[in-house]
């Protein structure tokens, strides 16, 4: 490593604040991408399924209303 | 011959039934491939690369900026490639590509812009300047929130793809003018650090962590551009049998 100890990686000479809030806020904006984008995959997966098993539960109601006109 | 496969090809990229299919695989393998970059990258970038001998540990913060900001312009080139395509050829997928980089595109050149900033104070002195590079990025910000808020006020979808198309087209002339900026105007903003043709002026314990964070952030943009793409392309055709077989088939990734 670099730095000689932990505390001195922590405090990057005198510029530890601003490099670990770029850091910081980069991992921030990576990880709040990354769930929103998932968030709305499975949102609207889900949707599908549900739908899906209303066409399959709606599907023989609809023969039989057929078969009795 | 050539030209008729090469049609088929268009064709078949232009339909979103085919892309699902065909990028079932590309999303978990690119989005471990970023993670593992990424944390690659940040490690050597924070903990092993030697500090600038002018600026000191602040330099660190160009493992994040200097990606970050090559994300923001390459997101709204690709906006605008798709918007060409749509209005040019009608595709479907091209406002789906549209609407699948515009999130990312918006806070990535607002991560650019604040890791900047803060780069900037200890290095500048000061948190901000009005110098070419960085107004140039803030209109790049500006024109992904207004095609935004252009996409979130036009209800009619064909409308919209239009609409969004032709801005995204359209603000590609600021991509040169902020790689241009640099050298067009006195500036107080470095050159680039980092070239395809020139041997980088750094060492190369320095550049090569910014080349993982590169790769890194490009595949990050990848899967999330990706995934965003897949969710948009079920969304519109809810109802189409290919989804649901699909989705029967297990497609859940």
């Amino acid at each position: 490593m670099y730095f000689d100890s932990f505390a001195d990686l922590l405090q990057m000479g005198k510029h530890g604040f601003y490099v670990w809030t770029a850091y910081g806020t980069t991992a921030l904006v990576l990880v709040a991408s990354w769930l929103s984008a998932r968030g709305a995959f499975i949102a609207t997966t889900r949707r599908l399924r549900q739908q899906a098993e209303l066409v399959q539960r709606d599907a023989p109601t609809t023969n039989s209303m057929e078969n009795d006109s | 011959m050539l030209s008729a496969s090469l049609q088929r090809l268009w064709h078949k990229l232009g339909s979103p039934r085919w892309f699902v299919a065909l990028t079932d695989g590309w999303v978990t393998a690119l989005g471990w491939i970023s993670l593992v970059l990424l944390i690659w990258g940040a490690v050597w970038g924070l903990g092993f690369a030697p500090a600038d001998y002018q600026q000191g540990n602040s330099f660190r913060i160009m493992y994040v900026h200097v990606p970050a900001a090559m994300l923001a312009q390459s997101l709204y080139i690709g906006m605008g490639v798709a918007g060409f395509i749509g209005l040019v050829w009608r595709m479907k997928l091209t406002d789906v590509a549209i609407a699948a980089c515009l999130p990312l595109g918006m806070v990535i050149t607002a991560l650019a812009l604040f890791s900047g900033s803060v780069w900037g104070r200890p290095t500048w002195g000061s948190w901000w300047e009005w110098d070419g590079r960085t107004v140039s990025t803030l209109v790049l910000f500006f024109l992904y929130v207004g095609i935004y808020a252009l996409r979130e006020a036009i209800a009619d979808q064909d409308l919209r793809a239009r609409a969004s198309a032709l801005v995204a087209m359209v603000g590609t002339v600021n991509i040169p003018i902020i790689k241009y900026s640099v050298e067009w105007w006195n500036t107080l903003h470095q050159p680039a650090s980092f070239g395809l043709t020139q041997k980088p002026a750094m060492p190369s314990e320095m550049w090569l962590p910014l080349l993982v964070m590169v790769l890194a952030f490009y595949a990050f943009a990848g899967f999330i551009v990706l995934v965003r793409m897949r969710t948009e392309i079920l969304h519109r055709e809810m109802g189409a049998r290919w989804v649901r077989e699909w989705l029967q088939a297990g497609g859940t990734r």
